[in-house]
């Protein structure tokens, strides 16, 4: 009796300790595309004007709701575009805590939605799921399906280079940003600190760390307490981007790469990236700079930006201030001016948010998906995407949408609309950016304006194979960098271990990592 | 010795055997439907997905299926060994085990003599009821809970220091502080719960052993040394080994939940690992192949520990 006990204890510890190992039960794609059905459909699909099709037809997709999001059910957006459009959509709705999680293990069941909405997936992603056939390519149906999506990538090329793959499939759409004020973080600075402090705008590096001490020490909240927080940023290394611009690093490729002459450099373990992390370990260290940078959340930070106790901080917009009584305590300043006289501004590239949307292989009604989501590409889709519903929502003044006052009142704007949050598949022109990008943020922006990159290359596409390289390649070298670059900043690890950080970033082939990435941009450079 | 005599008889008593086991089946066939439903639930649950474990010998693609894709062999294993972080890891997995066995493991046992010894039922009661209470606290809530009592930013534990003239410690932002924290804090959390298995094997040794040693003059620490813990060694031995069962699974959403670039140093383990490198970047078979091998260290151990219990304590699983 208790030799059994034992054993049968004995399995259920060895094969619970496997089950991880084992967490998918997936059949290849089966005939659920048959291209006769396929050929009925296409008859139906009307290419342009509305309704898309005839017939109602229903399509099912997997989205990301933001905290402050509403169920998308309740968004008047979808709500009229079903009328509109005769497709009516169901969401699953996946929180962003987790969401990544549950996007691969619906590849790796199998268990496929007819689309992907919002979906962040990342270029490995779509190329990985494209090239095993359970994303279909897309770029025959934007010819003759997205005329929205296809004029923008005519009028923006670096969008086309950004999401084709060099085999020239394009599995997934970016949500495409052509307004500048979104395409960068402003740089707030409390103006109130400032005068009373009597202190200019800091112009330099240097400046910048006197203002900020004087924040920190003389007391610009006049509570008699040493309280002030001088400057924060999001959790973790977002600061390094912001402040690199100063020290000469640029971030092309959607990587840590500068581009001189048509040369590749990673910068990892350059002089100039020591430089900046020096600097921001001197603010770190004396407390200018939020000692709880590399800890606290998102809402956690939200709430520092509007607490009016913060001096300097980082954001796209000014939305999380507006509920909060300081938000005119905040102006946006100029990148500063690092010790070589560099003053870059990190901007996102055009298409902003790669794969956002995405077609899987058991959708029966590609092209009607596909005009389905054109729409949101043009100004009237996105209007209905952002806005909402005229005089419900939103009004025209001089032809562009803003919201009316009762509907800011109810505090309802982020929960009725999908882009909150950010990561939907449409365009943000500057039609439709009235709530984003206020004469606050315009002025900020106009701050950022003369020193924005002239083109910024998006993340380029690999073929399946590059990709997977390039994969192994960056696990070890991005966790290495990330937490080495922590440790700098915040002071764990001394600066006589810099030589070690290089030897052992060439250890990991970053040389290889370059010549990989060098390939690709020759790539985009030929085409 | 048993086995040898046994299968002298065996050919010739197997066909009886079995129309026996038959019979008595076929008598108690309910008894047997019963323990259908936990057979069925194995074989389910446990030895089912044991058959996606090739995926670990293979570069899987979720569109092919596991059975489709192709071999790679030994590939995503070599690439764990030679990995940076290969060294890292295991180190981490295993001293996090390693402490945790030694501190975290004797200290339900003292607990359960303690509360054995108390006097007063009443008391006993209430001592035991509040050291179990916080097994019930969720992770999620424990790790905040943590985060609030050690911020540096006025959290208690950091005014007490800074209240005695200390600087203030960033206690969840070091890798220094990682791993005692991480075991203390679930050493308050489960040594109550861990020691009503041992409070109940107290009660079961018999009483006229402690009155026997009261009357040869033995003191509470005699007694408690020479009656309470033999008696309860086999319960300690089959917990050791349970223990060490787990001993490569350590109390992953904890740590994940604690872990920040700055503790990474020592709180990286397989298990975390396995977690952002397979289902968030989707390599799975990568992770497989980690996590197969995670497991035949974990079986290996189980197997030592056992073979050294039976031959040193005389007691084992199996």
């Amino acid at each position: 009796m208790k030799r059994n006990w034992g054993t049968l204890l004995l399995s259920t510890l060895v094969v619970s300790g496997m089950t991880l190992t084992a967490c998918s039960s997936g059949t290849p794609s089966d005939d659920k595309g048959d291209p006769s059905d396929t050929a009925n459909n296409t008859k139906s699909v009307s290419a342009e004007g509305f309704p898309i099709v005839e017939e109602p037809i229903k399509l099912e997709m997997f989205t990301r709701i933001a905290p402050t999001n509403g169920p998308f059910k309740d968004m008047p957006v979808f709500q009229d575009y079903e009328k509109m459009s005769n497709i009516q959509v169901e969401f699953t709705e996946a929180p962003t805590d987790g969401f990544n999680e549950k996007k691969n293990l619906l590849f790796a069941s199998n268990e496929l939605p007819d689309a992907l909405y919002r979906s962040g997936l990342t270029p490995l992603e779509a190329t990985r799921y494209g090239a095993g056939g359970q994303l279909i390519p897309l770029e025959d149906l934007i010819e003759s399906h997205a005329p929205n999506l296809k004029l923008l990538m005519d009028t923006y090329p670096e969008i086309r280079s950004a999401i084709t793959t060099p085999e020239g499939h394009i599995y997934a759409i970016p949500g495409i940003v052509t307004v500048n004020a979104a395409r960068t973080d402003k740089r707030w600075m409390n103006q109130t600190w400032l005068k009373k402090l009597n202190l200019k705008e800091p112009e330099t590096t240097e400046e910048l760390y006197e203002v900020l001490k004087a924040f920190r020490d003389q007391d610009p909240n006049g509570n008699g307490k040493q309280d002030e927080l001088p400057m924060t940023a999001r959790n973790g290394l977002s600061i390094v981007p912001i402040m690199g611009g100063s020290f000469g690093l640029d971030f092309q490729l959607g990587y840590n790469i500068n581009l001189e002459n048509d040369k590749v450099d990673i910068w990892m373990g350059s002089e100039r990236n020591k430089e900046l992390l020096m600097y921001l370990n001197k603010l770190y260290t004396e407390k200018l700079l939020d000692n709880e940078l590399f800890t606290h959340k998102e809402a956690q930070y939200l709430a520092k930006q509007g607490s009016g106790n913060t001096g300097f901080f980082f954001d796209q917009t000014n939305n999380p201030m507006l509920d909060t009584k300081v938000a005119d305590q905040y102006i946006g300043i100029s990148p500063v001016e690092g010790p070589h006289g560099d003053r870059l501004q990190l901007a996102a590239p055009v298409p902003r948010d790669f794969g956002a949307f995405a077609i899987t292989s058991v959708n029966k009604h590609p092209e009607a998906t596909m005009r389905w989501v054109d729409y949101f590409y043009g100004d009237e889709g996105s209007t209905l995407l952002r806005f909402g519903r005229l005089n419900e929502h939103y009004e025209l003044r001089d032809g562009i949408p803003y919201y009316t006052d009762a509907f800011l009142a109810t505090g309802n704007q982020s929960k009725l609309t999908p882009y909150a949050g950010g990561g939907a598949p449409h365009l943000i022109s500057e039609k439709v950016a009235s709530y984003i990008n206020p004469p606050q943020v315009q002025e900020a922006q106009k701050k950022l304006d003369p020193y924005m990159p002239e083109i910024r290359y998006a993340a380029p596409m690999f073929d399946e194979q590059t990709a997977q390289q390039i994969n192994v390649l960056r696990n070890d070298i991005d966790k290495y960098y990330e937490e080495q670059s922590t440790k700098f900043i915040a002071g764990t690890l001394s600066f006589d271990k810099w030589e070690e950080f290089q030897a052992t970033l060439k250890k990991m082939n970053i040389d290889e990592l370059q010549k990989l990435y060098q390939e690709a941009y020759d790539n985009i450079k030929n085409q | 010795m048993k086995s040898t005599a046994t299968t002298t008889g065996a050919a010739s008593r197997s066909r009886s055997g079995r129309s026996r086991l038959l019979k008595s089946m076929s008598s108690r066939y309910d008894l047997y439907l019963m323990l259908l439903i936990p057979i069925v639930w194995y074989l389910v649950f446990h030895y089912g997905p044991l058959y996606g474990l090739q995926i670990a010998f293979k570069n899987f693609s979720p569109a092919k299926g596991i059975f489709e894709s192709s071999w790679v062999g030994l590939e995503h294993f070599e690439r764990f060994v030679e990995s940076y972080y290969f060294w890292r890891l295991l180190w981490n997995t295993v001293s996090i085990n390693l402490f945790s066995l030694l501190f975290a493991f004797p200290i339900p046992i003292l607990l359960a003599l303690l509360i054995n010894e108390i006097r007063s039922k009443a008391f006993s009661k209430i001592v035991q009821n509040v050291t179990y209470i916080p097994h019930f606290i969720s992770i999620v809530v424990m790790v905040g809970m943590l985060m609030l009592f050690l911020s540096p930013r006025g959290g208690p534990v950091n005014a007490i220091i800074e209240a005695l003239g200390g600087e203030p410690v960033r206690f969840l932002d070091s890798a220094a502080w990682f791993k005692t924290i991480f075991i203390s804090s679930n050493i308050w959390q489960n040594m109550g719960w861990q020691s009503i298995i041992y409070i109940a094997a107290l009660s079961g040794v018999n009483p006229q052993l402690y009155e026997a040693a009261k009357m040869d003059g033995a003191s509470r620490l005699r007694r408690i040394w020479h009656v309470s813990l033999p008696g309860i060694l086999p319960v300690i031995v089959i917990l050791l080994i349970l223990d060490v069962g787990h001993f490569m699974n350590v109390g992953f959403e904890k740590i994940l939940l604690m872990q920040n670039n700055l503790n990474l140093e020592s709180s990286d383990v397989i298990s975390t690992f396995v977690y952002t490198t397979g289902i968030l970047k989707g390599e799975y078979s990568y992770t497989a192949a980690i996590g197969l091998f995670n497991s035949v260290i974990n079986l290996a151990l189980l197997i030592l520990v056992n073979r050294f219990a039976r031959k040193k304590a005389e007691t084992s699983l199996w």
